[in-house]
């Protein structure tokens, strides 16, 4: 498996550090569901995700990665900051 | 069709033409008062046990494949209950209990073996940690003992207890915990239920799950509607999928799990070990094949196979521990998907559709708890309350907290169990 | 006061000549993480070239020369080997001082690529990684830094702590080459 990271190019997969799906954090104050939602709960579908990856080995961006997870096929990368995710700009 | 020597030897005198298939083939009824989702360990000891303790037989098992063709026949076939945490404990307990009466009462031979599994330590600690283990594990009243490193050498003569990186200090060992050979597990629950009545209805995808005014009522299927007054999952890492067709979303991350057996080797490794800085678990099959494995791939998966950068680790964690197998040769490889859930510990747990109840979430502990899962599902499943020995596993806990079961200590995120 | 006494990271460990490749330490002098503040890359690549005399490398690249170079470092960071920073950088970037943190070390020779295939999971061969190329990646599980400097010459570097494993793997990578002649 290789991700193309925006930065660095195509890199194997032992450079990667996997956080989960990618999701858009809840905003301050959010209530209990939207946390649970948030932190417990996953689609968890067998075919496109978005995941965050993070390149610890590389330039450390954290990346926005659409992976097949029945093929490992890598769909779409972005910067994670770009993504749209939640937070402080 | 019952085993016994005497069986063996007439059949060996006679052309071994008495065998006869160890299961029937039935066409699914248009109704059962259960219906479970998944051939797999837990779903055929599921439906052993709904018939044989609670004389529940109108029972369908519905499989996707073949039964066993999922994460029963793609583990590493270790059996212990050297858990730590209330909730666990006493689950595998019952579990590993089970597992010692389990051949006799299907008279099935299971190869079930309690070669015992020794637990390395190789710092203060982790020392420390084994033998509080230990106690927990003496508390919840199985077996467990801490050996020295010179009991270990005596045991495994086979480790590097050279490393200065990995010094051996000592084990933590639980002699009544082993393996078992995992299709068996699976083949002697099936023909067990089906003894009892149970339909065992293979290639049968479920499709959908039909849910009227809250309640559960049947399902849709490869092979055409079936109704049903109670729908039961047990389908492992397709839990999420399974649980969609219901409108349900669950904590559940699936992740794929590798793992390696070597050419066979003359009988050198007695026990199951386990190797504590690299997570690292070996035992030897009765074929000489040395069985082993580590960690997840870390990364979502459902293709049932992994990638090199784990292989290579964990290759590189058994030369370390036991340098000798550099020259042996890797047979093969697979991967299991596993129902990851945010604590590490499983769900079996009525959910919020009436008459629909859940088993998922097993990690990658899954096989081990075969029996156990099958029973106190069963009694879920039959009485509509938890059985004593899980009482914890409840589906509420990840939203609210309380009650989790984080053996790992290591928070909520999915893929760190 | 006691009298501490400089070391190099690779002190004792080189230099080492194996299959007619060279494995030697560097000394770069000072260096410096630039981290450019939002918005200022523009700026401050200005007055990198005004103080130094090289640009602010794009990422994958390396600029200046031997003696003084400026490495990209990961995302929006490079590092600077050779002079001390000019202060007025800090105007548009955090400066920090890693001097003593890198192991650096210089690998030379026919047959530097195969070595570094053995170690390191990205395409070196110099059709596709060129001189003044650099990347970020790993080297045997470990945190590297790798640049061509030449035609068959590469900077290579990871955290000083590390300095002994670096050694001992492209050792045994370059005796591994070596052997098949």
């Amino acid at each position: 498996m290789r991700i193309t990271c925006p930065l660095c190019g195509e890199r194997d997969r032992r450079e990667f550090y996997y956080k989960g799906a990618a999701l858009v954090r809840p905003a301050e104050g959010a209530d209990l569901d939207a946390w649970h939602e948030y932190v417990n709960l996953r689609e968890n579908p067998a075919g496109p995700l978005d995941e965050l990856w993070y390149h610890e080995m590389g330039c450390n961006s954290w990346l926005k990665v659409t992976r097949d997870t029945a093929t490992h096929e890598i769909l779409a990368v972005q910067l994670a900051s770009e993504a749209g995710l939640g937070g402080e700009k | 069709m019952r085993f016994s020597g005497w069986r063996v030897l007439r059949e060996g005198l006679t052309g071994n033409k008495g065998w006869r298939p160890h299961w029937r083939d039935p066409e699914p009824k248009s109704e059962y008062d259960v219906v479970i989702i998944g051939g797999g360990g837990h779903g055929l000891a599921t439906a052993y046990y709904l018939a044989k303790e609670h004389g529940i037989t109108n029972v369908a098992v519905l499989e996707k494949g073949y039964l066993g063709g999922g994460n029963v026949g793609r583990n590493t076939t270790i059996v212990r209950a050297n858990y730590y945490l209330p909730g666990n404990s006493e689950f595998y307990s019952h579990s590993l209990r089970l597992w010692e009466g389990m051949e006799q009462d299907l008279n099935y031979n299971a190869m079930m073996s309690q070669r015992g599994i020794i637990n390395l330590f190789h710092n203060d600690g982790q020392r420390d940690a084994a033998v509080r283990r230990g106690n927990s594990i003496v508390n919840q009243g199985d077996d467990a003992e801490i050996l020295s490193r010179e009991q270990v050498r005596e045991l495994a003569p086979f480790l590097n207890f050279e490393n200065n990186r990995f010094p051996i200090m000592g084990g933590l060992m639980q002699r009544r915990a082993g393996t078992a050979r995992h299709d068996a597990v699976a083949w002697g629950f099936a023909r067990g239920a089906d003894m009892r009545g149970v339909d065992l209805i293979q290639n049968c995808e479920v499709t959908g799950i039909d849910v009227e005014n809250g309640k559960v009522v049947g399902v849709q299927t490869a092979r055409g509607p079936i109704r049903a007054k109670k729908v039961a999952l047990a389908a492992a890492g397709r839990s999420g999928q399974v649980a969609a067709m219901a409108g349900l979303t669950l904590p559940i991350e699936s992740h794929v799990l590798q793992a390696f057996v070597s050419e066979g080797l003359k009988p050198i490794v007695d026990h199951v070990i386990t190797f504590a800085e690299g997570h690292l678990y070996i035992s030897q099959s009765d074929k000489g094949g040395l069985v082993f494995g580590s960690y997840l791939d870390f990364y979502s998966s459902y293709a049932a196979r992994g990638n090199l950068p784990m292989a290579e680790h964990t290759m590189e964690s058994f030369v370390a521990m036991v340098p000798a197998v550099s020259k042996a040769r890797l047979l093969r490889s697979w991967g299991g998907i596993m129902d990851m859930t945010p604590d590490g510990s499983p769900i079996i747990d009525h959910s919020p559709i009436d008459g629909l109840y859940l088993n998922c979430g097993w990690c990658y502990g899954g096989f081990k708890a075969t029996p156990g899962s099958g029973s106190v599902y069963a009694h879920l499943i039959a009485t509509d309350r938890p059985h004593g020995a899980a009482t914890r596993f409840k589906l509420d806990r990840f939203r609210s907290g309380v009650g989790l079961m984080d053996e790992e200590g290591a928070g909520a995120q999915h893929n760190l169990h | 006061m006691a009298e501490l006494i400089a070391k190099s990271p690779c002190d004792g460990l080189l230099p080492a000549t194996i299959g007619g490749m060279s494995l030697t330490e560097e000394h770069p002098g000072a260096m410096w993480a630039i981290a450019p503040f939002n918005g200022q890359l523009k700026v401050l690549g200005k007055a990198l070239e005004a103080a130094h005399g090289m640009a602010f490398p794009a990422p994958n690249r390396a600029t200046g020369k031997a003696g003084s170079r400026a490495v990209w470092f990961g995302r929006d960071m490079a590092l600077l080997m050779g002079p001390a920073p000019d202060a007025g950088l800090a105007k548009h970037a955090a400066l920090t001082d890693q001097s003593d943190a890198w192991a650096v070390v210089r690998l030379e020779g026919q047959g530097a690529e195969d070595v570094l295939a053995r170690l390191v999971p990205v395409d070196l061969r110099p059709q596709v990684f060129k001189r003044g190329h650099t990347a970020r990646t790993e080297l045997k599980h470990m945190m590297a830094s790798v640049t061509r400097t030449g035609p068959q010459s590469f900077q290579i570097m990871v955290f000083r702590s590390m300095a002994k494993t670096l050694v001992h793997d492209l050792k045994t990578a370059m005796e591994a080459v070596a052997a098949r002649g």
